[in-house]
């Protein structure tokens, strides 16, 4: 309905191009140093040794036969170690949150783990899962002096154990990303609960959860993009090969196995493979929780 | 000191939302004008695009005769006291208020003295190193208007600048706002949804509604002379009672009849009912002009069905058929539920309304 | 004076209990990274054998007798109460290098003399005592690791860039979504995170060349701009939550008394900001001072301090203690860096408490 006149367009025009330009160095920023390698890499993919499109790659994942017990181990490690870390991490950041005398003190030793570097963990579990490792020893002391070959048991075995090593370590930074949301969340809205009849039950089901939705969707989110991504403590605890999962693939494609010519390839199938896998889990997650529509637009 | 102008000043929100239409107002120099309407009617709206926080989608505005249309919010000078205070947490109450002159390269030693003038006007002189936390509601107002006033603007906008604060609290920062205006002459747009901090505070009120203005005056205007249903309505507690009316004529007189009153209004009443003969009106009484009286000289005689005793007042409901009638009684003699009242109404105070337009007639 | 209601039994046992449970959930968390602490300060004897002591030793009790080939040099072992044989040897040189290396306390070539004039003279056997070198660890790590303090200083430099380029870039697009409402919002805030779910491994396999091409591959920079490249994604997300906990009218209220857009940001928003952006500097800091794998890949001459770990966990098949004492020493800085940042958590994802 305004009759927009030249200087007053100008200010329209820049002030509504303001977001863009915010965003603009992160968007510059991906187009150099994260679309050009995902592209070179996609395109490896459909390349043979001599530069012609093939779909070859493709095919030898596929028949890796490493390959269908690689997803079904990503799959078993995702499905239980999210869950596990969730419900975990949620347990310590209602805890921490009580603001008891030593909470803060609480939160900085539930953070010690997160701050760990993933090689010194390596060293960590390393040293504890060995036959004359320091597991054995408390087992020891407790008096349990049978020892325990802790990386000799069967597959169940060690992915039970990649599972509560992961958690282990990762518990903490789920944990804080809720007790963020937690602490945004009015304490009278929890009061309200418990005055009209609820016990901490109900209160947590009726009122926390749902008023955390989207910092559980957060937290879940970015664990379920890094735990599809595990593998780097499987490594350093069995080797290659042992327990195979998606990304440990592609390392053992690309640092393992030079000699082959057609290791980069292969190594960059699986990692269009593992993105696609990654992609579809995460946006499936977010479908699913109503991240997408209503849910975010009441939040502003 | 300047007088401040908006002219056909509209704000529209995406494609659906007009915040404010087609504004139109002239704030005189020094005055203490206040825009009053209900929740959502755009007041704040009008009051961020003056000062330049929200930009226009067309008309213009004017302080003295600048066109400050197109002026970023720092050159315009005025001031502003937010709806929630605004006071930075990480800077103490004298940060705070000195905030805006460090911007303008103020020497320090003015600014101090500055600050303590301002401070001392606003009663927390003693407060000038605390943060904002170590604050009450009231002591944090202070301090928001303590930093209006710094700036000596010439336009100074208030945002319901009292309505965090507690009824006894509210009604002591009233006279202290109207003081400090005095002092300062600075022409001021006061915001609020209250009618009573209205009418005790303006010099001229001006009633909004779905973003337009529906009536500038001052406060008695809007309430002995309200200019439309709406304002009748809005404007008193308890707010105006509405009876339908036909219009008849009878030998040249016009009389006001329903199935429970039938009346002849005043001359200076009748003079405007000549266009309404035999057609529909709204009539408008405040509950203190309708009078208790003996059965002869009532207008309307009713059951009483409530009465809510005030202290210094009663208020006693009537039931015409669905509607309440509410009567402003003294206290004494006591009415109880149940007894016949007779009233009368006030004549030279009556309002007529036509229903179609909603607006009042015979002004 | 105010009086205060006793409290009662049930209360007292109630918090007992609670802390009861808190500490042994903390002592549970703590456990394993309690045994890599003690590891570290082990000998190598000492961490070879079963079970592993709890803490390290002090000092070492030695024994000396005449043995076959020379002398028999034993240590006293607390957990079997009894000297055991560890060495016997006629070489004074070989036996000080085994006191130093392997048992961790060691003890000159004259003492050993002295204790072996003692011997000659009669005494049989001599015992003796010597205190423990308890970083001894810590000290190889740093002087046998291949330029293990250049690797250090270079991983500062690391995480120092990748807080700085993730921050600033990172910050201002976090900040355009918190504060703008614009077409495509919602799409490119998810788009953002959609970068993560690309393996990190398989970024850093095509960088190599692109990195070479920018004359930056084996080079600090070049690492740091690889590891922006997820952090930058977290720290949008995060700063967006910090900025949307930080009421607008307080920016507008700068603006209106005289500070111009950007000023108002710098002065209020900012400052308010700063503990929570601390935070995501966190974040950034941990993911590039930890990462193994890419710095593996993008360096040659220049490794990384986690590739320096990581290479001699490799190599360090016969002295566990050692990987211990290079992961702890890496551990440090990140330990440290988070005590400190710890209280600002709460402001990370919103809720800056005005
Ligand atoms: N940024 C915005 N985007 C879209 N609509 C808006 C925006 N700001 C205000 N509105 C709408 O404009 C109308 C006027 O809002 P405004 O805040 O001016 O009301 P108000 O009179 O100050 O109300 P209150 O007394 O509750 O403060 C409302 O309907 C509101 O929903
Ligand atoms: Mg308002």
């Amino acid at each position: 309905m305004a009759v927009a006149i030249g200087n007053k367009s100008f200010r329209n025009v820049w002030s509504k191009a303001i977001p863009y330009l915010l965003i603009l160095p992160v968007v510059v920023y991906y187009a150099l140093f994260w679309v050009r390698p995902v592209l070179k890499t996609v395109f490896e993919s459909f390349r043979d040794t001599a530069g012609q499109f093939t779909l070859q790659n493709y095919a030898m994942v596929f028949s890796d036969p490493d390959f269908i017990p690689a997803v079904r181990n990503t799959a078993i490690i995702v499905v239980f170690s999210v869950t596990l870390e969730f419900l975990a991490a949620l347990f310590l950041a209602i805890l921490i949150n009580r603001k008891f005398v030593g909470s803060s003190f609480f939160l900085f030793v539930a953070m010690v783990p997160m701050a760990l570097p993933a090689v010194a963990v390596g060293a960590m579990w390393l040293t504890g899962l060995t036959a004359h490792g320091w597991l054995n020893s408390l087992l020891f002391y407790l008096g349990v002096s049978k020892k325990i070959y802790w990386l000799a048991g069967s597959e169940w075995a060690l992915l039970a154990i990649i599972i509560i090593i992961d958690a282990w370590q990762v518990i903490p930074s789920v944990m804080i990303i809720l007790l963020a949301g937690l602490q945004n969340i009015p304490v009278e809205a929890e009061e309200a609960g418990y005055v009209f009849g609820g016990n901490f039950i109900t209160v947590l089901r009726k009122i926390t959860i749902p008023m955390l939705q989207s910092t559980i969707q957060t937290a879940v989110i970015l664990r379920l993009i890094s735990a599809i991504q595990i593998w780097l403590i499987m490594v350093l605890l069995m080797g290659f090969n042992r327990l195979p999962v998606l990304v440990e693939r592609i390392v053992y494609y690309h640092e393992e196995v030079p000699g082959l010519d057609i290791s980069f390839q292969m190594a960059s199938g699986y990692t269009i493979i593992v993105s696609v896998i990654v992609s579809i889990a995460a946006l499936l997650y977010l479908k699913v929780s109503g991240a997408f529509g209503g849910n975010q637009e009441a939040r502003q | 000191m300047a007088t401040l102008t908006m002219q056909d000043v509209t704000k529209q929100f995406g494609r659906k939302v007009i915040a404010v239409k087609e504004f139109n107002l002239e704030v005189q120099d020094q005055e203490f004008l206040v825009l009053l309407g209900p929740s959502g009617c755009g007041k704040t709206t009008a009051m961020r695009m003056v000062a330049g926080l929200e930009e226009v989608t067309n008309g213009r505005i004017l302080i003295g005769d600048r066109d400050v249309t197109d002026l970023p919010p720092r050159n315009r000078n005025v001031s502003m006291i937010f709806q929630n205070y605004a006071v930075w947490p990480h800077m103490t109450v004298f940060d705070n208020i000195g905030f805006a002159l460090k911007l303008k390269k103020m020497p320090k030693d003015e600014i101090e003295k500055t600050v303590k003038e301002v401070a001392g006007m606003t009663n927390i002189d003693m407060l000038l190193e605390r943060y904002p936390s170590q604050l009450s509601g009231g002591q944090q107002q202070r301090v928001a208007v303590a930093r209006a006033i710094a700036v000596y603007p010439e336009i100074f906008l208030m945002d319901e600048p009292l309505s965090n604060l507690d009824a006894k609290l509210r009604v002591s920062m009233r006279t202290e706002l109207k003081a400090i205006h005095d002092k300062t002459e600075a022409t001021t747009v006061f915001v609020t949804h209250d009618q009573s901090e209205a009418m005790s505070m303006a010099d001229r009120i001006v009633i909004m509604k779905d973003g337009e203005v529906i009536q500038v005056g001052s406060p008695d205007d809007v309430y002995h002379r309200s200019a439309s249903i709406f304002v009748a309505d809005f404007i008193g507690t308890p707010p105006t009672n509405f009876l339908e009316v036909d219009v008849k004529s009878e030998n040249g007189d016009y009389r006001l009849v329903n199935p429970h009153v039938d009346f002849k209004p005043e001359s200076h009443i009748s003079e405007s009912l000549r266009d309404y003969d035999k057609k529909n009106l709204i009539l408008g009484i405040r509950p203190e002009n309708i009078v208790l009286t003996n059965q002869k000289d009532a207008v309307l005689s009713a059951e009483c069905l409530v009465s809510e005793p005030q202290g210094s007042h009663q208020v006693v409901a009537i039931q015409l058929d669905q509607q309440y009638i509410k009567v402003i009684a003294s206290a004494q003699p006591k009415i109880n539920p149940g007894e016949t009242v007779h009233l009368a109404f006030k004549q030279d105070t009556l309002r007529l309304f036509d229903p179609e337009t909603t607006l009042a007639i015979g002004d | 004076m105010i009086k205060k209601k006793p409290t009662s039994l049930a209360k007292i046992i109630k918090s007992t209990i609670f802390y009861l449970f808190v500490t042994t959930l903390g002592v549970g968390i703590l456990l394993p990274a309690f045994f890599l602490v003690s590891l570290s300060f082990l000998s190598t004897r000492e961490a070879y054998q079963f079970p592993l002591p709890l803490l390290p030793a002090l000092s070492a009790k030695y024994s000396l007798t005449f043995g076959d080939r020379g002398y028999l040099l034993s240590v006293y072992d607390d957990f079997d109460d009894e000297y055991q044989t560890v060495l016997d040897t006629a070489e004074l040189e070989k036996m000080s290098v085994y006191m130093r290396s392997q048992i961790g306390a060691p003890y000159d070539i004259p003492d050993i003399e002295d204790r072996i004039a003692e011997l000659e003279s009669g005494t049989d056997p001599v015992y003796f005592k010597a205190r423990k070198n308890l970083l001894l660890n810590y000290d190889l790590f740093f002087k046998v690791t291949r330029d293990a303090v250049p690797a250090l200083i270079r991983s500062l430099q690391i995480a120092g860039m990748t807080i700085v380029i993730s921050l600033s870039i990172g910050g201002m697009a976090g900040y355009a979504f918190a504060r703008y409402v614009f077409i495509g919002r919602d799409a490119l805030k998810f788009s953002v995170l959609f970068v993560r779910m690309f393996p990190g491994v398989a970024i850093a396999l095509p960088m190599v060349i692109i990195l070479a091409n920018m004359g930056f591959y084996d080079q600090p920079i070049g690492l740091s701009l690889v590891y922006s490249v997820g952090s930058i994604a977290l720290t949008v997300w995060i700063t967006a939550s910090i900025f949307m906990g930080i009421p607008e009218s307080l920016e507008e209220a700068a603006q209106v008394f005289g500070a111009t857009k950007f000023q108002a940001f710098l002065k209020i928003t900012f400052p308010l900001a700063l503990p929570g952006l601390a935070a995501a500097a966190m974040y950034a800091f941990l993911g590039a001072w930890n990462e193994t794998v890419s710095a593996i890949i993008l360096t040659q001459f220049n490794p990384t301090f986690a590739v320096v770990v990581y290479q001699t966990l490799l190599g360090a098949v016969g002295h566990v203690n050692l990987a211990a004492a290079g992961g702890l020493a890496m551990a440090i800085p990140s330990v440290i860096f988070t005590f400190f940042i710890r209280r600002y958590i709460n402001q990370m994802w919103g809720g800056v408490t005005v």
